[in-house]
C-alpha cells in the first residue's frame, strides 16, 4: 500500500503531465512489476519476518521509491535528474532487541539506481531485487541488500499469484478522481537465504511481503498520515488493512483493506467492514522523534469472524530518515493472535504508521 | 714663557659616587729643557698631573698652558694635535703595541699624524736610545729595559716640547733604570725637551733640575733637586 | 651551590652583564639562527609536509581512490556499487577554475550531490532546490570566495569564462588541516560539462565499513579492468610529501647555515671569554677548582646563550613562518603541485628542533674553548701572550686536519645518494665547510703577510695596525673569518648554482620556444594542471592563411612507480619541421622525432630517466585507457619544466588510446614572411568566444623566468638571514676585540692617535674581515657550488645544469657583504673611540 511518503524534501514537482491512476488499468505482468515513470510516485516494498533452525526471529523490510521530479530529465547527461530513488533498509533483531535501518538516495545516473522491466531488477546501489527466471511465470525474485552493519541475501518465490487491491484496478485512498493508486501485491512469499549481522552469519527462512504501487498526487488534502497492516495468518490466508488519519482524528472512508483466502483469491473489504483500533494504554515515545506510536492494535473484520490482536516484541522499529531527507515513520514486525470463526489463529506480519512524528505531506516541500 | 704652565689646577674624579680630589691648587711652570720630578706616594695625584700636562683631561678648575696654548676648552681634534706635536708619553709599564716590532712601534706617532716615510726617523731615535740593532725584534723578545728605551725612543720620534714619563723606571731593574733615567737627562739637555717625571724613587729624582712634592693633591715642596 | 656554580656565577654571568651590548649580540645571532630553523622547519611542515594536493582537501576520510590517466569511464561506477559488498563509491570530477578578475586558481569539485553520503555537513545545506542543484551555472563556494549566498562568481574553466551563482557557502571546519574556505563545488553532471569530461569520471572514492577487515583491496581490484588503479587514500599526498622531500630537505639544510654561522660566534664568544678570563681561570684554579667545574662553567654561559637566543628565536621563527610559507608555497606550486598550505602547527617536535638547534649546537660550539679552559694551569694563568703563541703554533696542525677533510668532502661528492636523498653531498658540503673553517687561520695569516706592504704604503698607521691585530689573534678573528665566509660561501654558492640554473634554462628555453605564438587557456596555470581548449579553435588557427603549422600539446597526470608525473602528447610531425628538442647523448633531433611519430613510442625527460632508471631501448609501461600499454623508449630529452619529468608520445598514439581531441597548448607556427604582428589579431579572432590567451615566445620566456624567480626566492632569503647572522656576530665580537684591546687603544691615543683614527682603525679591521671574508667565502662558495650542482642537485633532482658564473650577481653580492662587514664594524669603531684612554692605560 501506501508508502508514498515524500522522501523528497529536494523535490520541485508539477503533478501536472503524470497520469493519474484511473479505473480499468489493465495489469500485464512481468511488465507492471517494474518501473512506470508515467506516474510521479511509485514504490516496491518487501517486508518479512525472518528465523533461523534455531528460532532466533528477525524482521527485514527493504524499499525502493522512485520520485518522479520532472517530466523529462532534459539533456544527454544521466548525471540530469528525472527520477529520485529512495531506498529503505531495516533488521529488527528481535532477540537482540536491536533495530537497525538504512537509507540512500540517488538519481538514476550511469546505472545507479533504477526498475528496469529488460533487466528484470529493481536496484539502488547494490540493494537489488533480481527477478530469477527470464520469463517469470514464478516471479522468484532474489533480494539483496549490503549495509554497514547488516546485510541480506533472500530468495523469495511466491506462494500466490500477485494481488490487485481496490475496486476495477485502483486503490481509493481519498475521495475525487486520480486520489488513488495502482496497487499489486505478493502477499505470501516463501524466504530463505542468509542474513549477515555484525559479522555474524544467519541461514533464514520465512514469510514476506511485496507491495507495488504507483500514483500521482494520490493523498488527500487533509490527510496527514495512515496506519497500514499486512497479515500473513497460519491458515494461508492473508489480510491487508490501512487507515487514512484525517486532521480532526477520524478515518478517511475511503481506507479500505483486501482479505485473501488460502487458495489466492481475493475479496476487497470496505472501510465500514473493517473495525482496526490501536489500543490506547500502549503509546511508545520515541527518544528520537519524539513521534508517540501505538504498538497494540484491536483488528475486527466481522464478515470474517475474525478478531485478531496485534503485538510487537520490539518497541523501537522507527525509521529515522539518516540524513533527515524524509520523514520518519514507525515499521516494523508484528505477531498477530486470535479467533477466526471461533478457532484460535496466530499469524505474523508488518505494521506501518506514519505522521505520528509530525503530520505526513506528501509532495514538494518548500 | 714657560712651556708648561699649571695655573691653580684643580681635578676631580667622581667615583663610587664620591668626589674625590686628585689636584688641588696646583701651580706648576717647567721651562723648556728643564727636568722635574714629581713625587709623592701612590694616588697622590702624580698620574693626573702628567695627564692633563699632556693634553689627555682638563682641569676641574684653573687651567693648563702648554706651550703657551691653554688647553680649556679645546676640542679632542685640537689636543690630539697638542699631543701628536708637543707631547711624548713613556709609561712604567711600557706599553709597546705587542704586535709591532720595535721600530713600528717608534714609527707608530709619525704614521698617525700623516707622515709616511719615517723608517730613517725612527731609526735614527732608536740608535739613540741604543737600540738601533735590535729595531726589528718584537716587544716580547726585548727585556724591559730595552722596551723602556724602545719607549723614549717612540715618545721622542716626532720631537715633542714635553716629555711626560709616568713612573718609567717603577718597573725596571735598578741598571735598567739607571739607563732610562740618563736617557731622559739627555732627552732634557740634548734636545731642549721639557721632561717632567712622575717617580717613587728619590734616587732617581735626585738626578733632575727640581723636585716637586705631592701629597694629597696638592704640592708640598718645590725644591731643587 | 657546587663548585661549578659558583665558578659559573663569578666567571660568566657577572662579565656577561657587564657588556649588555656585546652579550645581546650574541644572543641575538643565535635566536636568528635558531628563528630561521624554526621557521623553516614550521613552514616546511605547513607548507609541504601537510601539503595535500589541493584537490584533496575534500577527500574526507575515504579509504581508497580509483583512478586511471586520463579518467575513468563513469559507466564503471555502477559496477561497483552494484558489487556484493557494504562498500561505498562516490564519484568525483576534478579541475581548477580561475576566478576573474584576480585570477585566483580554485580547486572545483564535481561531487554526486544527491547521493554522495560522504558529503554530509560539508556540501548539503538545508532547503536545496534540485533545480538548482544540477544546473549548469551552480556552483557553492568557500566562504573564502564568497562572503554569501547569493553572489555571483564569474570563473574560468577551461576556455570558458562565465557567471555562476553561488547557492551556498561551504561549512569551512576544516578537517586533516585542509582548508575548505576556497574551493567550489558543483554537481557532478555540471563539472563534467564545465570541462569537457562528459561520461568520464577523475576519481571514485572508496569506503570500506569501519569494522570489517577483509582483504578489501583485493576485492575492489578483481572489480576493475585494466588501466584503472586502486590507491589507498592519501597516496596521493604521500606521493606529493615523497616528490616535496628533496625539495623540504634542500631548504631544510639551507636554514641551517644560519645556525652553522651562529655556532662559529657562540664558538667565539666563548673563546673570548676563555681568553679574557685566563687570569681568572687560573686564580680559580690555583684555589682549587678542579678542570670539571670550568668545563662546565664555560658550557653553561654557552647554554645560557643558546638557551635564551633558543627563546626568542622560537617566537621570532613563529613570526618569520608566515613569510616563509609564503614563499615556499609559491615554490611548491609553480613547480610540484598545486596546493594549499595548511597551518602552522606548533608541535612539541617543532620545540625540540628549536632547543636541539639553538641550545644544542651552542654546547657543541662551546666544547672546544671550554675544554681549552680547562686546561689552563695555575701557574701559567698568570702569563700574558702565551696563548696567541700556543695559537700560531696550531695553524699547521688544522691545515692538517683541513687536507684531510677537504679529502674527506671529495671522497663524499663521489658517492651514491641514499635512498633518493644526496646524504653524501651534503656530507661533502659540511666537510668542505669544516675544512675550510680549519684553513682560515692559515689563509688570513697568508692574506695579511700579503697585503701587508700594501696597506702600509696605502693606509699608514691602520695600514699596518689591522692586519696586525688580526694575524696576531688568529683564534679570535679566523673564527670571525670563518663564520662569515661560510655565509658569503653559502650566498656565493646557491648564487653560482641557481644563477648557472637560470643560464641553463635560458638556454633551454630558447632552443625550445621555436613556435611564433603559444595558445592555451585563460588563467594562471600551476604546476600539473591540464585544463584543455575546445579542438575546432585549433582547426580554426590551423585554417588560417598566415599560419603555418598548430602543435596540439595534451597533458595528463600520471604515476609511475609512486611517483607523479606526465605524459603529454604533441603532433611530431610539425615539431619535425618546425621545432627542436635537444636530447641526451647528442642523438639527432629529427631521427629520433620520427621514430617517435611512428607507433607506440615515447620519449621521457632527464629527470624521468634518471629517476627511474629507463633509457633509449627500455619499455615503459602505462595503463591508458583501460589496458597496459607498452611503449619503447627512443629517446631522453633536456627538459627544465617540471620536476616529476614527462614522458610524451605522438598525439596520434595518445588519441588511439584516450580518444579526447581537446587540445591543452597549441604551438603555432606562422608562414614564412608573415609578420607575427599583423598575425596575432587573426588568431586571437580565431579563438572565438573561448577564454584561449595568445602570447608570443618571448613573453612565455619572460613568464618562465619570472616563475623561476619566484621558486629561489626563498633561497635567496634564506641566504640573507645567515649574512645578517653573521654580521651581527662580527659586530659582537669586534666589540669584544676593542674592549680586549682597549689598552692598545689607549697607548695610540697617547700617542697622538685622534678618535677620528680610533674609529678609522676598527671600521679598517672590520673591512679587513669582510674582504678576507669574502675572498674566502668566494672560494668556498665555487666548490660548494661545485657539489650542489653536480651532486646535490644531480641526485635529488636529476637536471643537467651547464656550470656559468653569474658575475654580476656575485659583484652585487660581495660588495653588499663589504658593505655590511663594515656597517658592523661601526658600533665597535664608537666604542673604541670613546674609550677613555686614561682609564684604560692606567688599569693594568
Amino acid at each position: 500500500m501506501k508508502r508514498a511518503f515524500c522522501i523528497v524534501m529536494m523535490a520541485t514537482t508539477a503533478a501536472l503531465g503524470f497520469d493519474i491512476a484511473r479505473p480499468g488499468y489493465d495489469y500485464q505482468f512481468p511488465r507492471d512489476h517494474f518501473s512506470h515513470p508515467n506516474f510521479e510516485t511509485e514504490w516496491w516494498y518487501y517486508t518479512g519476518n525472518l528465523h533461523t533452525r534455531q528460532g532466533r526471529r528477525f524482521g527485514f523490510e527493504l524499499t525502493f521509491f522512485r520520485y518522479a521530479v520532472r517530466e523529462e530529465s532534459g539533456g544527454d547527461s544521466p548525471w540530469n535528474v528525472r527520477d529520485l530513488y529512495l531506498a529503505h533498509l531495516t533488521l529488527s533483531d528481535i532477540e537482540g532487541q536491536r533495530f537497525h535501518d538504512t537509507d540512500r538516495l540517488n538519481r538514476a545516473g550511469p546505472g545507479l539506481a533504477g526498475a528496469d522491466a529488460v533487466k528484470a531488477l529493481i536496484w539502488n546501489g547494490n540493494w537489488r531485487v533480481q527477478w530469477l527466471d527470464a520469463a517469470m511465470p514464478k516471479g522468484t525474485q532474489r533480494l539483496t541488500a549490503y549495509a554497514d552493519e547488516f546485510s541480506l541475501e533472500l530468495e523469495l518465490s511466491p506462494l500466490k499469484p500477485p494481488v490487485i487491491h481496490g475496486a476495477d484496478g485502483i486503490s481509493q485512498k481519498a475521495a475525487g478522481e486520480g486520489k488513488s493508486s495502482h496497487y499489486i501485491s505478493f502477499t505470501r512469499l516463501a524466504a530463505s537465504g542468509s542474513l549477515v549481522l555484525q559479522s555474524e552469519t544467519f541461514d533464514v527462512k520465512g514469510l514476506a511481503w511485496m507491495d507495488h504501487e504507483f500514483s500521482t498526487d494520490s493523498l488527500g488534502s487533509d490527510q496527514i498520515g495512515w496506519d497500514w497492516m499486512s497479515i500473513q495468518l497460519d491458515d494461508d490466508s492473508e489480510l491487508m488493512l490501512y487507515r487514512m488519519r484525517r486532521s480532526d482524528g477520524t478515518a478517511d472512508p475511503h481506507s479500505s483493506g483486501t482479505y485473501i483466502d488460502a487458495d489466492g483469491r481475493a475479496r476487497h473489504l470496505a472501510w465500514s467492514e473493517i473495525q482496526m483500533t490501536p489500543d490506547a494504554d500502549s503509546d511508545w515515545k520515541s527518544p528520537t522523534t519524539g513521534g508517540v506510536y501505538p504498538l497494540i492494535w484491536e483488528v475486527e473484520i466481522p464478515r470474517l469472524a475474525l478478531h485478531l490482536t496485534g503485538i510487537t516484541d520490539l518497541d523501537d522499529q522507527e525509521v529515522v530518515s539518516e540524513r533527515r531527507v524524509g520523514p520518519s515513520y514507525w515499521e516494523g514486525a508484528m505477531n498477530f493472535s486470535g479467533k477466526k470463526a471461533g478457532k484460535p489463529i496466530t499469524g505474523a506480519g508488518y505494521l506501518e504508521m506514519t505522521g505520528y512524528d509530525k503530520p505526513l505531506q506528501l509532495g514538494p516541500q518548500e | 714663557m714657560s712651556l708648561l704652565r699649571l695655573e691653580s689646577v684643580t681635578k676631580h674624579y667622581r667615583s663610587d659616587n664620591q668626589d674625590i680630589v686628585a689636584l688641588d691648587n696646583v701651580s706648576l711652570a717647567v721651562e723648556a729643557g728643564e727636568f722635574i720630578a714629581v713625587v709623592g706616594r701612590s694616588g697622590c695625584g702624580k698620574s693626573t698631573l702628567l695627564n692633563l700636562s699632556g693634553a689627555m683631561d682638563f682641569p676641574t678648575s684653573g687651567a693648563v698652558h702648554i706651550n703657551g696654548v691653554s688647553t680649556t676648552g679645546l676640542a679632542d681634534t685640537q689636543l690630539t694635535e697638542i699631543r701628536r706635536r708637543q707631547v711624548g708619553f713613556v709609561f712604567q709599564f711600557f706599553q709597546l703595541l705587542p704586535t709591532l716590532s720595535a721600530i713600528e712601534n717608534v714609527e707608530l706617532p709619525l704614521l698617525l699624524c700623516g707622515q709616511t716615510s719615517n723608517r730613517r726617523h725612527a731609526l735614527e731615535k732608536l740608535r739613540w736610545v741604543e737600540m738601533g740593532e735590535l729595531a726589528d725584534r718584537l716587544p716580547h723578545q726585548l727585556s724591559g729595559g730595552q722596551m723602556q728605551r724602545v719607549a723614549i725612543a717612540r715618545a721622542l720620534v716626532h720631537s715633542p716640547k714635553l716629555l711626560l714619563a709616568d713612573e718609567p723606571i717603577g718597573n725596571l731593574d735598578s741598571t735598567s733604570a739607571d739607563i732610562v733615567i740618563k736617557l731622559l737627562r739627555r732627552t732634557a739637555d740634548e734636545w731642549g725637551t721639557a721632561v717632567v717625571m712622575a717617580t717613587h724613587s728619590l734616587e732617581a729624582a735626585g738626578i733632575t733640575d727640581r723636585i716637586v712634592q705631592l701629597r694629597d693633591g696638592r704640592v708640598e715642596e718645590i725644591g731643587p733637586a | 651551590m657546587t663548585a661549578a656554580s659558583v665558578l659559573f656565577v663569578r666567571l660568566i654571568v657577572r662579565p656577561l652583564g657587564r657588556e649588555p651590548a656585546r652579550t645581546a649580540l650574541t644572543i641575538f645571532a643565535v635566536a636568528l639562527g635558531v628563528a630561521v630553523v624554526v621557521a623553516i622547519h614550521l613552514a616546511g611542515s605547513a607548507a609541504t609536509g601537510s601539503f595535500q594536493s589541493s584537490l584533496e582537501t575534500l577527500t574526507g576520510d575515504a579509504d581508497y581512490e580509483i583512478s586511471a590517466v586520463g579518467g575513468l569511464d563513469e559507466k564503471l561506477l555502477a559496477g561497483l556499487q552494484a558489487l556484493p559488498h557494504p562498500l561505498q563509491f562516490f564519484p568525483r570530477i576534478e579541475g581548477y577554475a580561475w576566478r576573474a578578475p584576480d585570477r585566483v586558481s580554485v580547486p572545483v569539485f564535481g561531487f554526486d550531490l544527491i547521493g554522495d553520503r560522504s558529503l554530509d555537513g560539508i556540501a548539503r545545506t538545508e532547503g536545496f532546490d534540485l533545480d538548482q542543484l544540477t544546473a549548469d551555472d551552480s556552483v557553492w563556494a568557500g566562504s573564502a570566495l564568497v562572503p554569501e549566498t547569493g553572489r555571483q562568481l564569474r570563473l574560468t574553466m577551461n576556455d570558458q569564462t562565465r557567471e555562476f551563482s553561488v547557492h551556498g557557502i561551504l561549512d569551512v571546519s576544516a578537517e586533516n588541516g585542509a582548508s575548505r574556505s576556497n574551493i567550489v563545488v558543483m554537481d557532478i553532471g555540471a563539472a563534467q560539462r564545465a570541462f569537457g569530461k562528459e561520461g568520464r569520471l577523475d576519481r571514485i572514492e572508496v569506503f570500506v565499513p569501519a569494522h570489517d577487515d577483509r582483504d578489501w583491496e583485493s576485492i575492489i581490484t578483481a572489480a576493475l579492468p585494466e588501466g584503472v588503479t586502486l590507491s589507498r587514500q592519501g597516496s596521493r599526498s604521500n606521493e606529493n610529501r615523497k616528490m616535496l622531500s628533496a625539495f623540504r630537505w634542500n631548504v631544510r639544510v639551507l636554514s641551517y647555515i644560519s645556525l652553522i654561522v651562529g655556532a662559529f660566534l657562540i664558538y667565539n664568544t666563548i673563546a673570548i671569554s676563555v681568553v679574557r678570563r685566563r687570569n681568572e681561570i687560573g686564580v680559580m684554579r690555583a684555589l682549587g677548582a678542579g678542570r670539571n667545574a670550568v668545563t662546565l662553567a664555560f658550557l653553561g654561559e654557552a647554554g645560557c646563550l643558546g638557551a635564551v637566543g633558543t627563546a626568542i628565536g622560537i617566537v621570532l621563527g613563529w613570526l618569520m613562518a608566515d613569510g616563509a610559507i609564503d614563499m615556499m608555497a609559491a615554490t611548491v606550486r609553480s613547480l610540484y603541485v598545486s596546493s594549499t598550505p595548511g597551518e602552522i602547527l606548533f608541535t612539541p617536535g617543532s620545540l625540540l628542533v628549536a632547543a636541539a638547534s639553538g641550545v644544542g649546537v651552542s654546547l657543541l660550539a662551546a666544547l672546544a674553548p671550554a675544554r681549552e679552559a680547562a686546561s689552563v694551569a695555575p701557574s701559567e694563568a698568570m702569563a700574558r701572550g702565551r696563548h696567541e703563541t700556543t695559537a700560531r703554533l696550531r695553524i699547521g696542525r688544522y691545515l692538517a686536519y683541513a687536507s684531510l677533510l677537504a679529502a674527506g668532502s671529495w671522497g663524499a661528492a663521489l658517492l651514491d645518494p641514499v635512498g633518493g636523498m644526496p646524504l653524501f653531498g651534503y656530507l661533502s658540503a659540511v666537510l668542505i665547510i669544516a675544512a675550510t673553517a680549519l684553513a682560515t687561520p692559515a689563509m688570513v695569516n697568508a692574506l695579511t703577510r700579503l697585503l701587508s706592504p700594501l696597506l702600509r704604503a696605502i693606509f699608514g698607521a691602520q695600514g699596518i695596525l689591522a692586519p696586525r691585530s688580526l694575524s696576531a689573534s688568529p683564534a679570535r678573528t679566523s673564527v670571525l673569518v670563518a663564520a662569515l665566509s661560510t655565509a658569503v660561501a653559502m650566498l656565493v654558492s646557491v648564487g653560482i648554482m641557481v644563477g648557472s640554473y637560470r643560464d641553463t634554462v635560458i638556454v633551454w628555453l630558447d632552443e625550445r620556444l621555436r613556435a611564433d605564438f603559444y595558445a592555451r587557456t585563460a588563467g594562471q596555470r600551476e604546476a600539473r594542471q591540464y585544463p584543455t581548449m575546445d579542438p575546432a579553435v585549433a582547426d580554426r588557427i590551423e585554417a588560417l592563411p598566415q599560419v603555418e603549422a598548430v602543435d596540439r600539446f595534451r597533458a595528463y597526470e600520471i604515476r609511475y612507480e609512486g611517483r607523479p608525473s606526465i605524459i603529454g602528447s604533441g603532433q611530431s610531425e610539425v615539431l619535425i619541421r618546425h621545432g627542436r628538442l635537444g636530447f641526451l647523448g647528442g642523438s639527432s633531433s629529427k631521427d629520433v622525432l620520427t621514430a617517435l611519430g611512428s607507433g607506440d613510442r615515447v620519449i621521457i625527460t632527464e629527470t624521468f630517466s634518471n629517476r627511474h632508471g629507463l633509457g633509449p631501448g627500455d619499455t615503459l609501461r602505462l595503463p591508458l585507457g583501460g589496458r597496459m600499454v607498452a611503449l619503447e623508449i627512443v629517446g631522453v630529452y633536456y627538459d627544465y619544466s617540471n620536476e616529476g619529468g614527462a614522458v610524451i608520445v605522438d598525439r596520434n598514439t595518445i588519441l588511439k588510446y584516450l580518444p579526447d581531441p581537446a587540445p591543452s597548448n597549441l604551438a603555432i607556427y606562422l608562414a614564412d614572411g608573415v609578420d607575427p604582428g599583423s598575425a596575432r589579431p587573426a588568431i586571437e579572432k580565431a579563438a572565438g568566444s573561448r577564454s584561449v590567451t595568445v602570447a608570443d615566445h618571448r613573453t612565455l620566456r619572460t613568464r618562465a623566468l619570472e616563475v623561476f624567480d619566484r621558486t629561489f626566492a626563498i633561497t635567496y632569503a634564506l641566504e640573507v638571514i645567515a649574512i645578517v647572522v653573521a654580521i651581527l656576530g662580527m659586530a659582537g665580537a669586534l666589540v669584544a676585540l676593542v674592549i680586549d684591546r682597549r689598552g692598545e687603544i689607549g697607548v695610540l691615543r697617547f700617542l697622538g692617535a685622534s678618535q677620528g683614527q680610533i674609529r678609522g682603525l676598527v671600521l679598517f679591521e672590520s673591512g679587513l674581515i669582510g674582504l678576507f671574508a669574502n675572498a674566502i667565502g668566494l672560494l668556498l662558495g665555487s666548490l660548494l657550488s661545485l657539489v650542489l650542482i653536480f651532486v646535490v642537485n644531480k641526485q635529488s633532482f636529476g637536471w643537467t645544469i651547464q656550470f656559468h658564473w653569474p658575475a654580476a650577481m656575485l659583484l652585487g653580492a660581495l660588495s653588499f657583504i663589504y658593505a655590511a662587514a663594515l656597517i658592523a664594524g661601526i658600533y665597535p669603531a664608537r666604542v673604541a673611540a670613546r674609550l677613555n684612554p686614561i682609564e684604560v692605560v692606567h688599569e693594568e
